[in-house]
């Protein structure tokens, strides 16, 4: 009984294992290369991508697949928008990062180090505190308040003090413009308001990259420009490394250094928004984004 | 000090002496008359004591000895008891033939003369029944003493056994008042308001039952936080990915809550015994009934667990949270305030189910009410019972219904809104809902409710009992 579970785990170890060729200073270079005209990110010499996925493969039940082949590089401070028709994988791809999905084959490298198949509880959630995520339905904790969901996460994972959480999570309500709201519970707070203390919630944390699933979908229209303005500000001002998955088309076009375009579990698309909005190559590109307008 | 103790010690030898006199008089006094019985009736309303200062009737017997030849008996009752009003009635017996004879009684308040018209002869046995007589009003045990008359000399009477009586108290007082009264009379006249109402019944089952109804609430609110310790392990149990431990909770649940507590009662009263473990009834009472409560209990924080959303394990996860500070930071609070509603209603459960336990003589509610109608044959401590478990469970019922619709409209944004921090807040584009007519919820809305405006539309735990 042992052996087999052993050999099961051997196995999943091996399909993630970083082949030899993927050396970080060589794949560096490549990925720098591939990427150098398709973003209007800076490149610093000798820069490392902070998340590099190599053939990302992922299959729910052992027969819907999701993600076929995805690779992608993410730079330091790069704002990346992910476009796509809904079921292209652009929200798996993006949980997988996290390992809220548990990615089939394939690896995720962030800053250098496989994320893919052989973490330890420990270490997942170590590398969760670094990526802090944004969901499409908030996920506020509805018993605290706007205030505790910011602190929550800084006291009982960092173990910091009340009093330091306290001052952090106003200076983050503050920032996203909800500083009258931090007594409030969720439930007492508009959509547009719950997705705010989600992002202020999530940045209290410091991580090194922001994930957003979908971060407005969820929201009226007249909601979502208070939620995009703080992303805006976030990348424009906290040059913070962001991967968006987003059906806002002008947020993309103004915000991002790269726009990736998926379909059907691989990316058929990617560079400057410019490139991808004004001259798609790819016509089924073209198609979306004509349908979309 | 030395004087003192052979103060006492010159007490003492004369005590001896008393005594040592006492036992040497005594059997040399012959007995013409002995004393063979000295009985009440009841006049308890519902049980079996006889009550002081209400009407009764005395029974006394005693047998003629050798040589004698009886014309009169006095009996002495001590102060306090009357046989004025009494008629009496009086046999003499040969063996068991009846001899004839006209008697007379005289009652003068404590005493009774009885005058027979022939001597009662050696053998003979004569017996008197006092009708309508009172023993003294402030209870206790009561000696029959007297004397009788043979052949013109009076000797005294040895005296009787003892009588217990009870004290005469004031509820035994509102009893009689209510026994005099016209309209309680024209009500125990009705067959079904007599039956299930009777009022004097009604007041004394209120006294008689309340210990009953003390063990009832002490087993249950003791055994009751050991149930939802017992149940939130069982349900994390339940929830575990390791296989063997999910096992072991579904086993116990499922034995549970899939057995009646009747048997589960009579497993554990007869079975420890037997394994020659004995327990006090009232703590293995607990034991029972925490151990049932739990596995139901198990279910419902399971359920409620899994009712909240899949996105707060994830928000949680996001922010590096593992699964214990996860389950323990974020879950469980949430899932206390789901299941308050339900496991009150589980508490009134086992509260009742603790009726069950009077099948095996823990002496509850059930088992009080049960022993005073057999006694008096009347329903009415049955209802009196019922009563008594109202009394409980009513207003927890109403506090059911009142937290749910708390909960209802505080998760749904009507609750009081603190007040803005900074006065001059930067003016929103964007509104907070309006405040819903939460106070007024009905109680389909309010199960619906939970979480309604938020994030996740689950409902409230559904009671699994």
């Amino acid at each position: 009984m042992f052996d087999k579970a052993k050999a099961k785990v051997e196995a999943r170890r091996e399909a993630h294992r970083v082949p030899p060729a993927l050396d970080a200073e060589q794949a560096a270079s490549e990925a720098h290369e591939r990427d150098k005209g398709l973003t209007k990110h800076h490149f610093e010499p000798h820069e490392h991508p902070c998340v590099r996925i190599e053939h990302l493969m992922k299959t729910f039940d052992g027969e819907t697949q999701v993600l076929t082949d995805v690779n992608l590089t993410v730079w330091p401070g790069e704002v990346v928008c992910v476009l796509g028709p809904s079921g292209s994988g652009k929200s798996t791809m993006l949980r997988c990062i996290n390992l809220l999905e548990t990615p089939t084959a394939g690896h995720i490298l962030i800053e250098d180090k496989e994320i893919t198949g052989h973490l330890v509880t420990k270490e997942v959630n170590k590398l969760r505190q670094n990526l802090g995520m944004v969901f499409q339905s908030f996920n506020l904790f509805p018993n605290l308040t706007a205030k505790g969901n910011v602190m929550i996460g800084q006291t009982k994972v960092l173990k910091k003090s009340k009093a330091e959480a306290e001052a952090e999570a106003l200076k983050q309500l503050d920032a996203v413009g909800l500083l009258d709201r931090a007594d409030f519970k969720p439930a007492q707070l508009s959509g547009g308001q719950q997705q705010r203390v989600a992002i202020a919630r999530a940045v209290a944390m410091h991580p090194d990259i922001l994930l957003f699933d979908e971060p407005t979908s969820a929201l009226d229209p007249e909601l979502v420009r208070g939620v995009l303005d703080v992303m805006r500000d976030l990348a424009e001002n906290g040059g913070m490394t962001m991967i968006v998955v987003t059906h806002e088309m002008g947020f993309a076009r103004e915000v991002a250094d790269r726009v990736v375009f998926m379909e059907g579990g691989v990316v058929v698309e990617q560079g400057t928004p410019e490139m991808v909005f004004d001259n798609p190559q790819n016509p089924r590109t073209a198609q979306f984004l004509g349908s979309i307008g | 000090m030395h004087a003192g103790s052979s103060n006492r010690l010159k007490r003492l030898v004369a005590a001896f002496a008393a005594l040592l006199v006492a036992l040497v008089l005594v059997p040399s006094q012959a007995q013409a008359l002995t004393t063979e019985k000295a009985t009440a009736r009841p006049n308890e309303d519902g049980g079996s004591g006889v009550i002081g200062g209400i009407p009764t009737r005395l029974t006394w017997e005693g047998v003629v000895e050798d040589g004698e030849s009886i014309t009169s008996v006095t009996l002495t009752l001590p102060n306090g008891a009357s046989f004025d009003n009494s008629t009496t009635k009086v046999t003499v017996l040969d063996n068991l033939t009846r001899i004839p004879n006209d008697a007379t009684a005289t009652p003068s308040g404590n005493t009774i003369a009885v005058k027979l018209s022939d001597p009662a002869k050696a053998g003979y046995k004569l017996r008197l029944e006092i009708e309508d007589m009172t023993f003294p009003s402030e209870g206790g045990d009561v000696v029959v003493n007297g004397s009788y008359e043979s052949a013109g000399k009076t000797q005294e009477l040895a005296p009787s056994k003892p009588i217990a009586t009870i004290a005469n108290t004031w509820l035994q007082q509102m009893v009689s008042f209510l026994d005099a009264q016209p309209w309680v009379q024209a009500w125990n006249s009705n067959q079904f308001l007599g039956m299930f109402l009777k009022p004097q019944l009604i007041l004394t089952s209120l006294f008689s039952l309340f210990p009953g109804w003390l063990v009832c609430l002490g087993i249950v609110v003791v055994a009751y936080p050991f149930a939802i310790l017992l149940g939130l392990v069982f349900a994390l149990m339940k929830l575990s990915k390791f296989r063997v431990v999910r096992a072991i909770a579904v086993v116990y649940i499922n034995v549970l809550r899939g057995t009646p507590l009747f048997l589960q009662i009579y497993i554990m009263f007869f079975g420890l015994p037997m394994m020659n473990i004995n327990i006090d009834n009232n703590v293995l009472g607990v034991i029972v009934m925490a151990i049932n409560s739990s596995a139901y209990l198990a279910e419902i924080f399971r359920a409620g667990i899994e009712s909240i959303p899949t996105g707060q394990y994830e928000a949680a996860a996001s922010l590096g949270m593992g699964r214990l500070m996860t389950m323990v930071n974020i879950i469980l609070p949430q899932t206390v305030r789901r299941v308050i509603p339900t496991v009150t209603s589980d508490f009134i459960m086992a509260f009742k189910d603790t009726s069950l336990l009077s099948s095996v003589g823990v002496m509850e509610l059930m088992m009080f009410s049960k022993n005073l109608t057999s006694v008096t044959g009347n329903m009415t401590p049955y209802v009196t019972a019922a009563i008594f478990y109202l009394i409980v469970t009513l207003p927890l019922i109403k506090v059911v219904t009142i937290i749910e619709k708390r909960i209802a409209r505080s998760e749904r944004g009507g609750g009081p809104r603190p007040k803005a921090k900074v006065a001059d807040a930067k003016q929103d584009d964007e509104q907070t809902p309006a405040e819903p007519e939460g106070a007024e919820a009905t109680l389909a809305s309010a199960l619906s409710a939970p979480f309604r405006a938020g994030t996740s539309v689950f409902g409230g735990v559904a009671d699994v009992r």
